[in-house]
């Protein structure tokens, strides 16, 4: 019997179809991958079969919950399944976790509040479904001692203790890495994958792959593509989904050598160089004696796990942050404002009560650019002159960092640092960007630093790669490969 | 400055209007109806209201309306004065321990709560032992204790946006700091210290009244809420209504000053 059935959900706002009718069924032990960029309708789905949907909106269909027959129109009714029924797994969840409360309680209140088991009884199953997690140890830290994989791992724990069948989780990767990510989904399917009810929201195709089951692609509000996860990806049918797989930087198109040749031989200067780099952060030595040289037109790939000193690193090329050991070197004759940076999230980069037409003439009158200079830049990133009269909270992530992008560009800068521009970005919007910076790189011979966690986007992209990490160095792709082979 | 006024709430206009009804009285008032605030004529001592004095007469026979009128500039105007000073004084000096941070923050914000530790009234005192029964003593001794508010505000806003990326973007790009203050920061800073501002004149008022009230504030025979309040406290008998006059122009006055504060979070 399945756990869950959805008959035709939709999703209204007023008379606005959000979602467009959805039918599908979640078996135990088979996954259910909701896959889909933001905007796509995937969390308003998984909120209409929760009962929390925002304020305004109304869902509509039948529910079919184990025996249970569910109206999503009346969603105040769902309150008593959660946690017991079905329960959510949150997007970050060092976050969602109470930062003042130690591991174990958190999943001992939850034991004992919702499913009613007296103190002593729940601080005992507690600790066993920390055991089953291999988190015995921990039960007494807080969460801010925790890592991030434990923290997921507790917070997993703590959804589950209500004995909900049915778990949700909503973008679980959402800011990991690729190691981390990979651990999140082996973690997910030992707790839920063999006989709980699983379903995953995510835009991570990666993520999507390893945990399998069936799929279900959504793009504005419809699902385009549905079946076997393992048999969309190997012959997807709609149109959206093979764009989609194409744009996952694994399957993007080898770098052509030719076009952009590897002049780190030649007896050019560096914009700008690094020698004998040496960084500690809180104690913890983050890289030493690292050797780094920025070629125009030339794009070099910074990759590592989080917290290995990548960001920091751009700093210290940008002049921001001082290196304990070694020093930067800059081509002479550079204005102060020709070393510029993208910054993870657009969004922050922004003075938010500006438009960002405002903030784009502010920054052309100060570097003396001429007025058709916007215009003609928003041309060539494919920008809509529209977005200008925006604000920088109301313009889509691709179409902001592509405005980030503009913004330096009216700086003339040499060199140009980019800490992750699209890691918060879908794989359509990613490529698109991506290749845009690569334009920019080779057309007006600037050096780009391109800092990502995603190790198949750099090797596609750059020129030479820094593995940060174990070992800093740098070497050719060509090389790395063949180190990592 | 629309922007400050982009969260408006019922509460704020019903505080704007009440604040607006109390200074069209202090300012308007005298003109419609004249009269001398000091003029004394005992024949009428604590008499009911007439043409002459729409709120009737205290014991020494001086038109009440006048007198509160003249109190509601009073108050009204050291409060703000002393608002003003605190308010340009706490936005200048916490946007320099932000951006400076180090020994300038250090010594500030040390400073800033060695007088937080003082309690307010405190300090007023002291500072009009100097300058006795002035509106200047006032002035300075609230100037004095407020300051630190504003200090605390501005420089808990500016450290998180001096710390944002979007300030490092500009600062990149090249722009200096007027820019980034007029870009950044007070459109950050703006909304709280108009809140700010509103409890801190509420706070003034009330300690202008409250020293009044004890009898080392302004000085008889200055028309001032606190001492009508004391001065016709003995006469709470005959005349009640005389003694409220002052007593419910200070709850409006502080009443429509929260109101328009606001909540602490918009």
């Amino acid at each position: 019997m399945s756990l869950l059935q959805l008959n035709d959900i939709s999703v209204h706002d007023g008379a606005t179809q959000l979602v467009a009718p959805v039918s599908l069924t979640l078996e135990p032990g088979v996954p259910l991958i909701i896959l889909g960029e933001t905007g796509s309708g995937k969390s308003l789905l998984a909120q209409a079969v929760m009962g929390t949907l925002p304020q305004g909106l109304t869902a509509r269909g039948r529910i079919t919950l184990g025996k249970d027959q569910l109206d999503p129109a009346h969603p105040a009714r769902f309150r008593a399944l959660w946690g017991r029924r079905i329960a959510v797994l949150p997007q970050e969840p060092w976050l969602s976790l109470d930062p003042l409360m130690r591991a174990a309680p958190q999943i001992a209140e939850t034991h004992h509040l919702v499913r009613g088991l007296t103190r002593s009884d729940a601080a005992v199953q507690a600790q066993k479904d920390l055991a089953a997690l291999d988190l015995a140890a921990v039960g007494q830290r807080y969460p801010h001692e925790l890592s991030g994989g434990m923290a997921q791992r507790v917070a997993i724990a703590a959804a589950r203790a209500g004995g909900a069948r049915i778990v949700i989780a909503d973008e679980p990767t959402k800011g990991l890495d690729a190691a981390r990510r990979d651990d999140v989904a082996r973690l997910l399917l030992d707790a839920l994958g063999r006989d709980g009810g699983l379903a995953v929201i995510t835009h991570d195709l990666a993520l999507a792959q390893m945990i399998g089951g069936q799929i279900i692609v959504m793009r504005e509000g419809c699902v385009v593509e549905a079946g076997r996860t393992a048999a969309v990806f190997a012959a997807p049918t709609a149109a959206y989904t093979r764009e989609l797989i194409a744009a996952d930087p694994a399957h993007w198109p080898a770098r052509s050598t030719l076009a952009t040749p590897v002049s780190g031989l030649a007896p050019v200067k560096p914009v700008v160089a690094a020698k004998g780099i040496s960084l500690t952060r809180g104690g913890q030595r983050l890289m030493g004696d690292l050797d780094i040289a920025v070629h125009a037109g030339q794009v070099l790939g910074i990759t590592g796990p989080s917290g290995c000193g990548k960001s920091s690193l751009g700093d210290v090329l940008l002049g921001l942050l001082a290196p304990d050991a070694g020093e930067v070197t800059r081509a002479p004759g550079l204005p102060r404002t020709a070393l510029q940076k993208l910054y993870q999230d657009p969004v922050a980069a922004f003075p938010p009560r500006r438009k960002l037409g405002v903030t784009l003439a502010d920054v052309a009158a100060l570097h003396g650019a001429k007025a058709q200079d916007i215009p003609a830049q928003m041309a060539r990133l494919r920008l809509d002159p529209a977005l200008l009269q925006r604000l920088p909270g109301a313009v889509s992530g691709g179409e902001l960092q592509r405005l980030a992008l503009l913004r330096v560009m009216l700086a003339r800068p040499a060199f140009i640092f980019a800490d992750e521009p699209t890691s918060r970005l879908d794989p359509i919007t990613q490529r698109e960007v991506i290749a845009l910076l690569r334009k920019v790189a080779t057309e007006d011979g600037v050096a780009v630093v391109l800092v990502s966690h995603d190790m198949a986007l750099i090797d596609k992209t750059a020129d030479r790669v820094v593995r940060l990490g174990a070992g800093a160095q740098e070497q050719a792709p060509a090389l790395q490969k063949a180190y990592a082979g | 400055m629309t922007a400050i006024f982009d969260t408006t709430s019922p509460a704020r206009l019903a505080g704007a209007a009440i604040l607006a009804a109390l200074a069209a009285l202090a300012l308007v008032g005298p003109l419609l109806v004249p009269g001398d605030p000091f003029g004394q004529s005992l024949v009428k001592s604590l008499g009911g209201p007439e043409a002459a004095a729409p709120l009737g007469y205290d014991h020494l026979g001086r038109s009440l309306f006048h007198r509160l009128a003249h109190a509601l500039r009073l108050s009204p105007a050291i409060a703000l004065g002393a608002v003003a000073t605190a308010g340009a004084a706490g936005l200048i000096l916490g946007t320099w321990a932000a951006a400076q941070g180090g020994w300038v923050d250090r010594i500030l914000t040390t400073l800033a709560d060695a007088l937080l530790a003082l309690p307010g009234l405190l300090l007023v005192l002291i500072v009009l032992a100097i300058m006795p029964g002035t509106a200047f003593g006032f002035w300075a001794g609230l100037s004095l204790v407020l300051w630190v508010e504003f200090f605390r505000l501005t420089r808990a806003t500016s450290r998180a946006v001096l710390a944002s990326p979007a300030v490092e973007a500009a600062r990149l790009l090249g722009f200096g700091w007027p820019y980034i203050f007029r870009t950044h920061l007070w459109p950050e800073i703006a909304p709280v210290m108009l809140t700010a501002a509103a409890f801190g004149t509420a706070t003034a008022i009330m300690a202008i009244a409250a020293l009044g009230f004890v009898s080392v504030g302004m000085r008889a025979p200055t028309p001032e809420l606190g001492l009508m309040m004391v001065e016709l406290l003995p006469y709470w008998r005959e005349a009640p209504a005389a003694l409220l006059t002052p007593v419910i122009a200070t709850f409006a006055l502080l009443m429509g000053l929260t109101l328009l504060a606001g909540s602490r979070e918009t």
